[in-house]
């Protein structure tokens, strides 16, 4: 017997209410809204002990999904240790009282996630949770697949499921694969995917070249900023790897979503196409195999998108804001790795983080435009996207 | 015996667990006093190669030369260069290295011959001799026209034209270096009784140099042909039926998905070089990033059963650019040889300690990852002392000066005049033989040559180095490469299990690795590729509970939990853990 609904919802909301991330949308939410949160959806999935239930809470608009675990109060610290966080509270399952608690925390329910997630298609021997951020939850199985886990749900289908999706059907492979689509009652709760082992995040590789070119100037102390690219860690072969993996990124967005014709602001026409949307250099991860795409900037209450509970719309827009968002990230994580230097070599080492990143934004642009057919989306030679690019970086940088 | 601890010589899948040793024997030792190495030299000094701990010498070329390519212009195969000895002399080093349980296999050169090879001479002679057809005649040098010149630097055309025979001969390497014709049957019969000469002398196998040219054919590259390893299965087959045991290792420059058509179908090579992997390790390090190497181990197919890779750091030629692209080309170039002098053909002609800035850090990294990654270590004459090079010398010969033995006169390899030497050693402040030499490093425990030594006795006890899986672990750190070597159930030749934990051990004194009991562990093997500590978390999940045992000072670690293991890595610190189930 699983516990009673009320019961449930009556554990649920308080626990809601404790999180970070639940806290940082609904401090704008008034209190008498929140008092109006309400069950939504229940699900069980494990009826027995451990039992497993799926639940969504709908309040001020959004709504959240909780995964319940529970098991026999005796037990629960063997298997909950040190993460007390996760409890729920004590409830009545119909044959004596249970601890309930977030799902994440428990090994073996979470391994057993992936088999309900993708209806028994896919098992694992081992999980691990990766991350726990404000939108969702990150597992990872035997190192080979990862599923995350919506807390924050939006109806289906969710942005970045649609686009991974069409991406794949028109043979975009820079991507981590679906593998799985778990969806109840006009949402989707989860995704599962590709793992990679082994790859790395953009910004991580791009900290590294970084590293090494600040500590080789320390060393040396007569770095000029033409020897940039001469460093140990130079990061332009791999930038410009980047932007071609961008373009054909940009093609088989074009392809999947069509083309529009929008106007600029001085009134002409401008090409624009549906665009990643929030590219930067923790959504792109260089593996053995080379770069591909990692994430879509999912969450509905953080990013450019706002809060609010309606759907998010596609956005369509000139290629060159991606690469904008791309070279601004550049400029965000070379001042990152100025910071950690000495105070007194801060000078010098924003002259060459300066170099560093026209560099690396050089060899990302001519990567791009190196691709073939990338000229039916640009409209602009080299030195024009070159200024327009600068022009929304700027942009960015002010804003 | 030493050959107990070490490789067995009935052992007839030997070399997948061996250690190599390539040297020049004209730069080895001097024992007569000539000024030039020679066989004589090399048995005295065996005695140190077994001390070393590596189990099988690949001699470079020793055969009659005029010495314009390094002894690669071989103009007698059937005897040796009378400077280094007789024939006799290289039974006797055979026979006292098979004592010590060291094999040794030799250069030969198939694709081609010095012009002074009375073949060539006999050949050029007239276009109806006896051997007219013995190389690649042509009227005209169109033949072939898309085929690339290899030294670009020194030769403008693969043919070269003869005054006396009023035609082409045709060359892939340098013009006094003539092609022979393999379509002749005859050349055939020639270098398989070359073959079967060498092996009846007792040589354990050869180093076949420059394989894939062997056999042209207009319209193609002239690399790869089918009957180049339609020739290759020959001397196998022959290899096989009366000489088990001995093995051909081949080296062939190209990707390692055309590389691996050279072990066929385990019927051709018993080994092929790994040459894209080398650069790409200097390469990583200078990146302080571990996907060149990564990359490169992904692209890398799979060999067959009874094949093995050999891997190497550097050897006698330069460091080889070709299976690098333009652009990381460029790029190490930039890097290991800011003078030009340095640069040669598509290569570097450094030897290791230079090419790393002397970084004794980092010559301990680059062999720990040579030891540990797939295939058998090749290691190159004198880098066992991190020893220089000499970049004023001409061609490849910076590389290839004498063995520094002692700070004596001559680095103690020759009592000749110094004027009379094949090459003068090196007597620079920093790389001299009075500061690196094989004397003062054997007393000094804590020297390069000690380590390395240590190391290559753990890499005996542990089987996994030599046949094991490789899986590369995720990292979190892109600085750092953590990857598992795991015991594959081998057979060894007389069809027993290999002994699951490690064998006795080569080394005595204190503080020695001690064998640990039980079932073949998986070994960890931690790389950090940076200049700087690094801190890195490893995803050791499928070895929950195990623990970590370093393998140099048998020092637990903590224990293997379902977290993500934490290790923290000195600059270009290298751990080597077994994986031990308690």
């Amino acid at each position: 017997m699983p516990p009673d609904p009320a019961a449930l919802e009556g554990l649920v909301v308080p626990y809601l209410e404790r999180q970070p991330w639940f806290l940082a949308d609904m401090s704008r939410v008034d209190r008498s809204v929140r008092a109006n949160a309400r069950l939504a959806d229940l699900e069980v999935l494990l009826h027995e002990r451990p039992g497993l239930a799926s639940v969504v809470v709908t309040v001020g608009g959004h709504s959240f999904h909780v995964l319940v675990g529970w098991r026999e109060p005796a037990l629960a610290p063997a298997i909950l240790g040190s993460r007390q966080g996760a409890v729920l509270g004590i409830c009545d399952d119909g044959s004596g009282e249970v601890l309930c608690y977030d799902a994440f925390a428990d090994e073996e329910l979470s391994a057993g996630l992936l088999a309900i997630a993708s209806a028994g298609r896919e098992s694992a021997r081992r999980v691990r949770l990766v991350q726990s951020l404000v939108s969702h939850a990150s597992l990872v199985y035997d190192e080979r697949l990862f599923m995350k886990c919506y807390r924050v749900l939006e109806p289906a289908p969710r942005q970045e499921v649609e686009l991974l999706l069409r991406l794949d059907e028109v043979g975009f492979k820079h991507l981590l694969g679906a593998v799985a689509r778990w969806e109840r009652a006009g949402w989707d709760l989860a995704l599962v995917r590709e793992y990679v082992a082994g790859a790395v995040e953009g910004r991580a590789l791009a900290l590294t070249s970084l590293r090494d070119l600040l500590g080789r100037a320390a060393d040396e102390d007569r770095m000029q900023s033409e020897e940039v690219g001469a460093a140990g860690g130079d990061l332009g072969s791999e930038m410009r790897r980047l932007g071609e993996i961008t373009g054909s990124l940009h093609l088989a967005l074009a392809e999947a979503f069509g083309v529009r014709t929008l106007q600029a602001g001085d009134g002409s026409p401008r090409l624009a196409i549906r665009v990643h949307g929030d590219y930067h250099l923790r959504r792109v991860l260089r593996t053995d195999a080379g770069w591909i795409v990692a994430g879509f900037g999912d969450d509905p209450l953080i990013g450019r998108f706002g809060g609010g509970g309606e759907r998010r719309e596609p956005r369509f827009a000139s290629p060159l804001e991606d690469l904008a968002d791309l070279s601004y990230s550049l400029r965000q994580v070379a001042a990152e790795a100025v910071a950690v230097r000495p105070v007194a070599t801060w000078a010098q080492a924003r002259r060459l983080a300066e170099s560093w990143e026209r560099r690396n934004r050089d060899a990302l642009i001519s990567g791009y435009l190196g691709v073939e057919g990338i000229g039916t989306l640009m409209e602009l030679d080299r030195p024009a996207a070159v200024s327009s690019l600068e022009a929304l970086v700027a942009e960015r940088a002010a804003g | 015996m030493a050959a107990s601890s070490r490789q067995r010589l009935d052992d007839p899948r030997w070399y997948e667990r061996a250690v190599f040793y390539e040297l020049l024997p004209r730069g080895f030792y001097d024992s007569n006093a000539d000024g030039i190495g020679d066989f004589e030299g090399l048995r005295e000094k065996l005695e140190y190669l077994e001390w070393l701990g590596v189990d099988c010498l690949w001699l470079l070329p020793f055969y009659p030369s005029p010495l314009r390519d390094g002894g690669y212009d071989i103009s007698d195969f059937l005897t040796v260069a009378p400077e280094l000895g007789s024939t006799d002399d290289l039974a006797a080093v055979i026979e006292d290295a098979h004592r010590r349980g060291i094999r040794i296999i030799s250069d030969l050169v198939m694709n081609h011959t010095s012009d002074q090879h009375p073949w060539f001479v006999e050949s050029r002679s007239s276009r109806d001799n006896p051997r007219a057809d013995w190389y690649m005649w042509a009227d005209d040098d169109h033949g072939f026209a898309d085929v690339r010149v290899i030294f670009l630097d020194v030769e403008p055309s693969n043919w070269t034209f003869d005054q006396r025979r009023q035609q082409f001969f045709w060359h892939r390497f340098f013009h006094h270096q003539p092609d022979l014709n393999y379509d002749n049957p005859d050349v055939v019969d020639a270098m398989l009784g070359v073959v079967r000469f060498w092996l009846d002398l007792g040589i354990d196998g050869f180093r076949l140099d420059a394989v894939p040219y062997l056999y042209k054919a207009e319209g193609t590259a002239c690399e790869n042909l089918p009957g180049t390893h339609q020739l290759l299965r020959r001397i196998r087959a022959e290899i096989d039926a009366s000489y088990p045991g001995r093995i051909m290792l081949a080296e062939v420059n190209q990707w390692p998905d055309a590389v691996v058509e050279y072990f066929g179908d385990g019927d051709e090579c018993h080994m092929c070089f790994n040459f894209p992997l080398m650069p790409r390790m200097f390469m990583a390090i200078r990146r302080e990033q571990r996907f060149p190497i990564t990359e490169i181990l992904a692209q890398t197919p799979a060999i067959p059963d009874g094949c093995q890779w050999g891997i190497f750091l550097r050897n006698h030629d330069e460091l080889t650019l070709e299976m690098v692209t333009d652009e990381e080309r460029d790029y190490m170039y930039g890097e290991y040889a800011r003078d030009p002098r340095m640069r040669k053909n598509l290569g570097i002609r450094r030897r290791l300690a230079p090419l790393v800035d002397n970084d004794r850090r980092v010559g301990e990294l680059l062999h720990g990852l040579l030891l540990s990654l797939p295939g058998s270590p090749v290691l190159y004459y004198r880098d066992e002392l991190l020893m220089g090079d000499n970049i004023y010398l001409g061609d490849r010969d910076g590389v290839r000066t004498p063995m520094q033995w002692t700070p004596d006169r001559n680095g103690g390899f020759s009592r000749a005049d110094f004027a009379q030497l094949y090459l003068p050693p090196l007597m620079d402040p920093v790389h001299g033989f009075q500061a690196v030499n094989v004397e003062a490093e054997r007393r000094d425990p804590s020297s390069f040559l000690h380590w390395l030594r240590r190391m290559l006795a753990v890499r005996h006890q542990y089987p996994q180095f030599a046949t094991g899986t490789l899986e590369v672990l995720p990292a979190d750190n892109p600085s750092v490469l953590a990857y598992v070597r795991r015991a594959r159930d081998v057979l060894d030749g007389a069809g027993e299990p290999l002994a699951s934990g490690p064998s006795a051990s080569g080394l005595d004194g204190a503080g020695e690795p001690v064998p640990s009991a039980g079932a073949p562990a998986a070994v960890l093997c931690v790389s950090n590729l940076s200049r700087f500590a690094q801190p890195a978390e490893l995803s050791l999940g499928r070895w929950e509970g195990c623990t970590p045992i370093e393998l140099l000072g048998r020092v637990p670690f903590p224990r293997v939990t379902s977290a993500p293991y934490s290790v923290t890595l000195a600059p270009y610190g290298i751990y080597w853990l077994e994986l031990v189930e308690r």
